[in-house]
């Protein structure tokens, strides 16, 4: 097996005293974030982007999954003991853990979260050590036409599966597409959509969109409603964590669902929020239990979080494979790569073999370091929990400030990020989903220029994108995926006229 | 108290609005075929188009009362509105105030307002508090990281 082989070179590079140095410090900054209801990993990892430009890319990259980790982890933490989701991923999580350690078992429900969590993640891994290379081998072989197709498939994915109202979707994404297009076009070289304001020929950064969207769109639907932490008791015992492990392989027939559901959720676009959501619902659905579930149901627990941590870690496959990222927090991560002076892609694999299997290795021992790591703090996590949002809103307020201010020195980003913040509550309180916009952000330039670069190739037709059986797939799977949501809609019209929509407010939850 | 239907329109409206202004600007570039291929304004057009449609279609969803829209008539309430505004409104009076202050004095005078002003805290912990916060973004940023942060009109008036 030559993925093997390369996966031990990589362990050689991430298993080193200052990389399982970073890991811990990613994790634990992971976990602060996640823990903390203003901030969730995609603006986490792009705060700590500033910091990375100094650094080797593997070790920057090991750092940023890190946290990632972390924030996975640290977002289960305060949803099973204060029943806050600290990321949206871990919202499915209070249906069940909360309960749970509310009767008096908060290290049961803990340990079951976390390790069936490490088990989701385990999955996700596995899946890229051996699926990754064979991916971006095939994907040596493509040409603009083909990327634009696998561009266009993954975009169209977020319409007909991310769960938001399709056309909600669309909007987020061209704004997104429009929002990329800001600033000097890298084909012609013109001066595009500065609205009449000379300095955006820089472009608007993607990490000014993220803070904005995700930190300051947050914080004010977080203070919208006043946290009331009623902490549950936060020890934990030891025997308890060991035997609640031992007890997992039981539910060996969830764990196993949960994990493909999430890889499915996170190497398409779906991302880990809406793989953890569906999880829980069909766990629900086939459980023998399932009409205990939100009681306390230990199933109830395992679902929503392998689904979660297998789609997280799944989401960074099409990433490194494809250059096209699963979730938000990926495509901030995939931005950083590009910093790095990467080319996030099939080369990857060929010019950065250190690079990609050292950062595959760090996710085993990354997860791990993350398990324990998470257990030895839960009670200091859940102390910082008792400190009055009125304190910590502000803080959060100015960290974003700096980290917009950061990134390019302008005080216009600052007032952006600010402009931003508004759209994301907006968003967020009537359901437009984030995570395509922000992708839309990061790739939106690639997907043009593919889209360019085939348009010269063809002369402008469009028959390139049905010149061979590949590129043909792609765009009718695609062509599909967008007719989905419209096809579900009539079928449903069709079966039952005039029925309540019940299934448009469930989804609803589901929005990222 | 605003309602998810005035929300809904409003949102609407200023993804339309943005949307026309991507199809205006975007003309200037040219859209369509040139002798260099595909003109540079022709994908922001196309985007713009889409904005536009797709907010018409959410205006109309808002308009026209759906089951889903009816079953929360209320987006926010007036409690809920003076909560993001308590937030929001010193955020935007501290990042107005950092080409004046400096981002220092503007995020220490920031912490100290809204920590002192509404009484959450006393006026001992609000300044030991605002103190702390512009001397760790001080020591974090212009010492660990050398990355400067503004200094400020007043700052470089006095000569700093």
């Amino acid at each position: 097996m030559d993925n093997l082989s390369e996966l031990f070179h990589g362990f050689t590079i991430a298993v080193t005293v200052p990389h399982l140095a970073l890991m811990a410090v990613g994790v634990l900054l992971g976990i602060l974030v996640g823990v903390l209801p203003g901030l969730g990993a995609p603006n986490g990892v792009s705060l700590l982007l500033p910091l990375t430009f100094g650094m080797q890319p593997v070790s920057a990259i090991i750092l940023l999954s890190s946290m990632y980790w972390g924030a996975l982890f640290g977002g289960s933490v305060t949803s099973i003991l204060f029943n806050i989701p600290g990321e949206p991923s871990s919202v499915a999580t209070t249906f069940d853990g909360y309960p749970m350690a509310r009767d008096g078992r908060p290290t049961t429900a803990l340990a079951t979260a976390f390790g069936s969590a490490a088990f989701g993640a385990l999955v996700g891994v596995i899946l890229i050590t051996f699926l990754a290379s064979w991916v971006a081998q095939v994907a040596l072989a493509f040409g603009p036409a083909e990327y634009f197709a696998v561009y266009f498939l993954a975009f169209a994915s977020f319409v007909g599966m991310g769960g938001a109202a399709p056309v909600k979707t669309v909007v987020a994404l061209a704004i997104g597409f429009a929002i990329a297009a800001i600033g000097i076009d890298t084909v012609s070289g013109s001066v595009r959509l500065t609205m009449g304001v000379d300095e955006l020929v820089k472009g608007v950064n993607f990490v000014v969109a993220v803070m904005g969207l995700f930190g300051i769109g947050e914080l004010l639907v977080a203070v919208e409603e006043e946290f009331h932490a009623r902490a549950v008791s936060s020890k934990i015992e030891w025997r308890e964590v060991f035997r609640t492990v031992g007890r997992l392989p039981r539910h060996s027939v969830a764990l196993l669902r949960s994990a493909a559901i999430g890889c499915w959720m996170g190497i398409t676009p779906g991302g880990p929020t809406a793989a953890s959501f569906m999880s829980y619902g069909i766990a629900r659905r086939f459980s023998r239990r399932g009409r205990y579930f939100g009681t306390g149901e230990v199933e109830g627990i395992i679902s929503p979080e392998t689904a979660d941590h297998a789609a997280g870690t799944s989401a960074l496959l099409p990433m490194l494979s494809l250059g096209i990222p699963g979730s938000a927090t990926a495509a901030v991560m995939m931005g950083g790569l590009m910093i790095w002076g990467l080319n996030p892609g099939p080369m990857l694999f060929v010019d950065q073999k250190d690079f990609v299997w050292g950062l595959i290795a760090s996710m085993y021992v990354g997860n791990i370091v993350a398990v324990a790591l998470v257990l030895l703090t839960v009670p200091v996590f859940a102390a910082l929990m008792r400190i009055p949002f009125v304190i910590i809103a502000p803080l959060i307020v100015i960290i974003c400030v700096v980290g917009a201010y950061s990134v390019s020195n302008s005080y216009l980003d600052v007032v952006m990020m600010l402009g931003f913040g508004i759209v994301g509550y907006l968003f967020k309180k009537l359901f437009y989903p984030l995570a395509p916009l922000v992708l839309a952000i990061v790739i939106g330039d690639k997907a043009e220029d593919a889209f360019r670069q085939s348009m010269l190739m063809s002369r402008g037709s469009l028959g390139i994108f049905f010149a061979n059986k590949l590129v043909t797939c792609l765009v009718v799977a695609g062509i599909a995926l967008l007719l989905l949501p419209l096809v579900l809609q009539l079928a449903r019209v069709w079966r039952k006229p005039a029925s309540p929509n019940v299934e448009t407010q469930s989804q609803e939850k589901v929005v990222i | 108290m605003i309602s998810r239907r005035a929300l809904e329109l409003a949102t609407a409206i200023l993804t339309g609005g943005f949307g026309v202004a991507v199809v205006v600007q975007s003309l200037d570039n040219g859209i369509g075929w040139s002798s260099a291929g595909v003109d540079a304004g022709t994908f922001p057009f196309l985007t713009g188009i889409i904005i536009v449609a797709g907010s018409l279609y959410n205006l109309a969803r808002g308009v026209v009362p759906a089951a889903t829209l009816a079953s929360v008539p209320i987006a926010i309430t007036s409690i809920e509105l003076r909560r993001l505004a308590g937030l929001f409104v010193p955020a935007a009076i501290f990042v107005a105030a950092i080409p004046l202050l400096g981002m220092y004095l503007a995020s220490a005078a920031y912490v100290f307002a809204v920590l002192a002003i509404p009484r959450h805290q006393s006026l001992v912990r609000s300044v030991v508090t605002a103190a702390a916060t512009a001397l760790a973004l001080y020591v974090v940023f212009e010492r660990m990281f050398q990355v400067s942060l503004p200094h400020g009109a007043l700052a470089a008036a006095l000569g700093f």
